[in-house]
């Protein structure tokens, strides 16, 4: 197996102030690795930093051998592609304009689409199950049908490594289990990596191969999901929160 | 699972809304030439333009409409693709060109020359030799040369100075308060120029603040023609990275836009157009602002390749209406081009703020 991403050494933060101890993390070819944790315990400042949006405080990130930092944008646009919380806001923007955007990195100068990358654009559509919407305008959608807009675009630009920041958000039960079929697909018949954060602990535990479990200013654990669970890490890095809201809550009265 | 007819993309017309754009600005241009404070038959009209008569129609048309419906067209292109670029990039529907303080820095520039100037008593005894000098190939009075170069280093002043903090703010918003701050700032030092002016500068700065599409000489125009052609291929060519930032500067970045180098490339060229527009013709408020708005409507697309030429012919046509509506032949003169741009461009621009959100829901 491959290893597509490796960080040694790697500190995260803002402003030269690191907010947890060294990261050393892998991913290989094809892994669903999930990323978990409390609010606030870095998971997105980790995806901007792994995603090259944000300088490392210390360390460093490694794709395919060769530090992050010194690919070119143009190069990285075709190793890694992004899945967001924040969203397009333009009221003019279509569908299929913002799934079209995804497929720039391969087109010319002039963004001329062929015909095969107009099939490519209609098949992730049909993948994520949003065909019937590639005319509409983006900002008249749902937040889950605007989710699935943004993944077939991560489709579309046919990268290597996925990373989704909270990609299961606001999509309903049948969505999330379509997309947990999508990343499935994508990993075991496409060898993609993907690497996604979320909150909805069933959806970790059971569908990655590998965790990465964070919490404020405590080191990243990783595992395999059974063995987080029987080593208690699960647990530990949960419980914490749900005691402070207790007693949050005791205060105010 | 959806049919074997798979919903295709629709797009609205393209090619009929283009023609009839095309139509109206032809159509438009005409009316510049035919009409005006002095009348031309329309039988006189054509002897003088398609038969070639020396006549005072046939110079009236050429020399002075000719030139004059040329500059709008141009202006029209420049300022509206230049506040289009504004818009994405400040993700801001009201960002125009005089947002950045751009404007405001070329009229302070001006105001330096001409109401310092007068002031001081150096450029009184200068008009009144009428001095020409050649630059670029061009014959200048030295008052039009100095009123251009001013305005063009003011614009280009504020420019640097925008082009420099935004490499330090990241965040575009806090760009566009810095551009009010700098606009109130070149305002104010106008404002209190004006005051220790005297009557005579005054009353000219007064006049170029106006706006005009009627200073740009015969000799000129070329100069002024290949500058805002150039910008607006400049433009053209930035279609990608503009289409890309719609998505946001992060989607944006992922698909391979260098997010900080983009950014003072579409600073540059829309500051460039404007800085050489208000140079020119005066600062001309709201055809930036209102144009690419109704090319956003009429085409109901966010795609540039389509709206960055979709902008310009409709900037032409928006600024030839407004010329012919500034010159109507009962008029004595021209009225303020600046008057009648926003006369017509600030009620649509309240027509889109209404209808956005409608707008949106509805499609």
């Amino acid at each position: 197996m491959q290893e597509v991403l490796k960080t040694s050494n790697l500190l995260i933060g803002y402003k030269g102030q690191a907010l947890m101890p060294s990261i050393d993390v892998s991913l290989n070819e094809g892994d669903i690795v999930a990323l978990a944790g409390p609010n606030g315990s870095g998971k997105t400042t980790l995806f901007k930093t792994l995603s090259a949006s944000l300088k490392p405080v210390g360390g460093e990130v490694k794709l395919f051998g060769k530090d992050l930092r010194d690919y070119s944008p143009t190069e990285r646009s075709s190793l890694f592609s992004l899945v967001l919380t924040e969203k397009p806001d333009d009221l003019f923007l279509k569908v299929f304009d913002i799934v079209a955007a995804g497929r720039y990195p391969h087109l010319g100068l002039l963004a001329r689409l062929k015909q095969e990358d107009e099939q490519i654009i209609y098949d992730s559509l049909e993948t994520v199950g949003i065909s019937h919407l590639v005319n509409r305008n983006f900002v008249s959608l749902s937040d889950g049908e605007q989710q699935k807009v943004m993944i077939a675009k991560a489709l579309v630009q046919d990268t290597p490594i996925i990373f989704m920041d909270e990609p299961a958000a606001f999509l309903d039960y049948p969505s999330k289990i379509e997309l947990v079929n999508i990343m499935h697909k994508l990993s075991r018949e496409q060898h993609k990596t993907i690497l996604f954060s979320s909150h909805d602990l069933d959806l970790l535990l059971r569908h990655s191969d590998r965790m990465w479990v964070m919490a404020p200013h405590q080191p990243l654990c990783q595992g395999t999901p059974k063995e987080l669970v029987e080593q208690g890490i699960i647990d530990d890095y949960f419980k914490p929160i749900e005691a402070k809201k207790e007693f949050f809550w005791m205060n105010r009265e | 699972m959806s049919t074997e007819a798979t919903i295709r993309r629709q797009t609205p017309p393209i090619a009929l809304i283009t023609i009839a754009i095309v139509a109206v600005g032809v159509v438009l241009f005409a009316l510049n030439l035919m009409l005006g404070s002095v009348s031309i038959p329309f039988s006189e009209f054509t002897k003088a333009v398609f038969h070639g008569e020396t006549s005072t129609y046939r110079a009236i048309i050429l020399d002075y409409r000719l030139p004059q419906a040329i500059t709008a067209l141009l202006a029209g292109i420049g300022l509206s693709v230049s506040g289009l670029l504004m818009q994405t990039l400040f993700r801001n529907p009201l960002a125009d060109p005089s947002l950045l303080g751009i404007s405001s820095g070329a009229s302070l520039g001006v105001a330096l020359v001409v109401l310092l100037g007068m002031a001081t008593g150096f450029s009184n005894s200068i008009f009144a030799q009428g001095i020409i000098i050649k630059w670029l190939g061009l014959r200048w009075t030295l008052e039009g040369f100095a009123v251009v170069l001013a305005a063009f280093g003011g614009a280009f002043l504020v420019l640097l100075l925008i082009l420099a903090l935004s490499s330090r703010l990241k965040n575009m918003v806090s760009l566009v308060l810095v551009g009010i701050m700098i606009a109130y700032i070149a305002g104010s030092v106008t404002d209190i120029l004006k005051f220790f002016s005297q009557k005579e500068g005054l009353h000219s700065f007064v006049i170029w603040g106006m706006g005009s599409f009627s200073n740009v000489s015969k000799t000129q125009l070329p100069f002024f023609a290949i500058t805002v052609v150039v910008g607006a291929i400049g433009a053209f060519l930035l279609f990608k990275t503009l289409n890309l930032l719609l998505l946001g500067e992060r989607y944006a970045e992922n698909l391979g836009v260098n997010i900080r180098r983009s950014s003072m490339l579409i600073i540059l060229v829309s500051g460039f157009l404007t800085a050489i527009i208000t140079a020119f013709c005066g600062p001309i408020a709201f055809l930036g602002l209102a144009v690419p708005h109704i090319a956003r409507f009429l085409f109901k697309s966010s795609d540039h390749k389509l709206l960055i030429p979709a902008t310009a012919f409709l900037g032409m046509d928006l600024a030839l209406f407004c010329n012919l509506i500034a010159r109507l032949p009962s008029f004595e003169g021209n009225l303020p081009i600046n008057s009648v741009t926003a006369l017509i461009g600030a009620p649509i621009v309240l027509w889109v703020i209404f209808h956005r959100q409608r707008f949106s829901q509805t499609q």
